[in-house]
């Protein structure tokens, strides 16, 4: 437990192991590991919001089982186009190191998210509104995700100096990952649990899309 | 099979085109491997497109059996779109490239498009798992459309981009590399940039990718000719590649109509993703 918090200071401070020009020797398997360690405990605590009956305990478990499926999931369905784009862009040598960046950022989002956790916990506790807990929890995610970003550019920044083409695909990788991560967090909900909906690990409704439903807000 | 997925991927690493290979006009490009290369991944990409008719016959919106065939059909269709594509413009293209003095020979002109189509469903079928995923969840038969019409165009611009800077490679005569240059006195003043671009002279020459541009380009006079003839094969490639498309319609299979082979032939392609993008936005 002490040797991965000192890997979890270590990489966020980019130091050590971790020092973004030393890829040769980075421990890359920390990186999902870290993933899988910290994500759940956001999740945890984001499910915790009504806490009213035994029963309502289990959206603790299926929020911090759905945070890092929903991480994993998105970068597994995201890769083989990132993969193939890389290689035709003449950096395929780098996609090593590239994935590793990448992992950074959602290692460095788990880690920021589970820092936030307690916070969150206290938004639960001091404000009762479900509406605002979900404004909350967006709020969160979005602080974390620049964490994560700072994180990922930081892992880039050397691939960049190698060649420029490193920062279109960062674009790309960004842009993917947005993309298909709003849709897989839209069918994964409910992560909070709505006190007034049933406890489930899926909404007992049919699939929908998210940017479906958005751009219907906005143009009806 | 693993030999097949090898060559695509000295394809795709730009090393069959690299300017020492093409140095002499030839194309070293197997058609017997990636004819059938390119039917299997464009039928890949295929079956996450016709995939939403399935799902949406599973999921029972539209329950009539028939709507299974869709899957088929578009797995079919996928590759037939390209390479009929290709059939259609290959005697034009090779034509324009004749008359302009251009040294690439019948095959060698076939094996460029071939390469160039096996890059588009390449990369077409590597965005094949996000199709899927949004096939699953996804009733809305707009932003299904609208979502293979943009995966199709990054692949198509990521192929017209090989297919160009391989046809400037070609075009152009190979210039020797030039001699390395001696590296600054010690004492030279450097600042932050300069000093890390030297340390990465000293790692070996990285491999060209399909889409570097060639390292010494040719004085403007010079590719005058040959860009215009790029430029034509660009707009005969793209007109009819979207015509075709609209053509062999339907590709995913309108839920509120029954399935069929073909649909009857009205509008174009353009005049279709205007409406879709005003039925997802419920502007109709």
């Amino acid at each position: 437990m002490r040797t991965a918090l000192a890997h979890a200071d270590l990489f966020l401070r980019g130091s050590g192991p971790f020092l973004p020009e030393q890829a040769a020797s980075r421990p890359g398997w920390w990186l999902p590991l870290m993933v899988v360690a910290f994500s759940p405990i956001y999740g945890a605590f984001m499910g915790s919001f009504d806490l009213g009956s035994a029963e309502r305990l289990l959206i603790i478990a299926y929020s911090g089982a759905k945070v890092p499926l929903l991480l994993f999931a998105t970068t597994a369905l995201c890769l083989p186009g990132f993969f193939v784009l890389n290689t035709v862009l003449g950096l395929r040598d780098d996609f090593r190191e590239a994935v590793q960046a990448v992992l950074a950022g959602q290692a460095g989002l788990s880690i920021a998210l589970a820092s936030l956790a307690p916070l969150t916990r206290f938004w639960y506790f001091s404000c009762g509104s479900y509406r605002a807990a979900l404004l909350f929890n967006a709020a969160m995610f979005t602080v974390a995700t620049a964490a994560g970003q700072i994180i990922m550019l930081r892992y880039y920044r050397p691939l960049v100096r190698r060649n420029r083409r490193h920062r279109l695909m960062l674009m790309v990788w960004v842009g993917l990952y947005a993309f298909v991560g709003m849709q897989m967090g839209w069918m994964l909900r409910p992560f909070i649990g709505d006190p007034k909906a049933p406890v489930a690990f899926f909404r007992q409704e049919p699939f929908s899309n998210a940017y479906v439903v958005i751009a219907r807000l906005i143009f009806r | 099979m693993l030999s097949a997925f090898k060559q695509l991927d000295e394809l795709l690493r730009g090393r069959i085109t690299s300017p020492g290979r093409l140095a002499e006009g030839k194309v070293e490009l197997s058609l017997r491997r990636f004819v059938p290369l390119a039917v299997g991944l464009g039928a890949s990409y295929g079956f996450f497109m016709g995939w939403y008719a399935l799902s949406i016959y599973w999921g029972g919106t539209s329950p009539e059996p028939q709507r299974c065939w869709q899957l088929l059909a578009s797995m079919v269709k996928l590759p037939a779109l390209f390479l009929l594509t290709l059939m259609v413009t290959f005697p034009s293209l090779y034509v324009f490239n004749a008359m302009v003095g251009c040294r690439l020979s019948f095959t060698a002109t076939l094996r460029l498009l071939v390469g160039a189509i096996a890059v588009n469903v390449a990369v077409a079928a590597s965005l094949g798992p996000i199709l899927g995923f949004f096939t699953v969840s996804t009733t809305s038969y707009p932003f299904m459309v609208l979502l293979n019409v943009a995966f199709l165009a990054v692949a198509g611009c990521v192929a017209l981009a090989f297919l160009l800077n391989t046809l400037q490679r070609l075009a152009y005569p190979v210039v020797p590399p030039p001699a390395p240059t001696s590296p600054p006195p010690p004492d030279a003043p450097t600042d932050m940039g300069r000093s890390s671009l030297a340390e990465f002279s000293t790692a070996p020459p990285r491999e060209l990718g399909p889409l570097d541009p060639q390292p010494s380009p040719m004085p403007d006079y010079a590719i005058g000719q040959a860009k215009t003839i790029f430029r034509i094969w660009l707009l005969i490639y793209c007109l009819v590649g979207a015509q075709m498309g609209w053509v062999l319609r339907p590709f995913i299979g309108n839920p509120n109509m029954p399935f069929s082979w073909f649909r009857p032939r009205s509008g174009n392609f353009f005049q279709a993703v205007f409406h879709q993008i005003q039925a997802l936005l419920g502007l109709n």
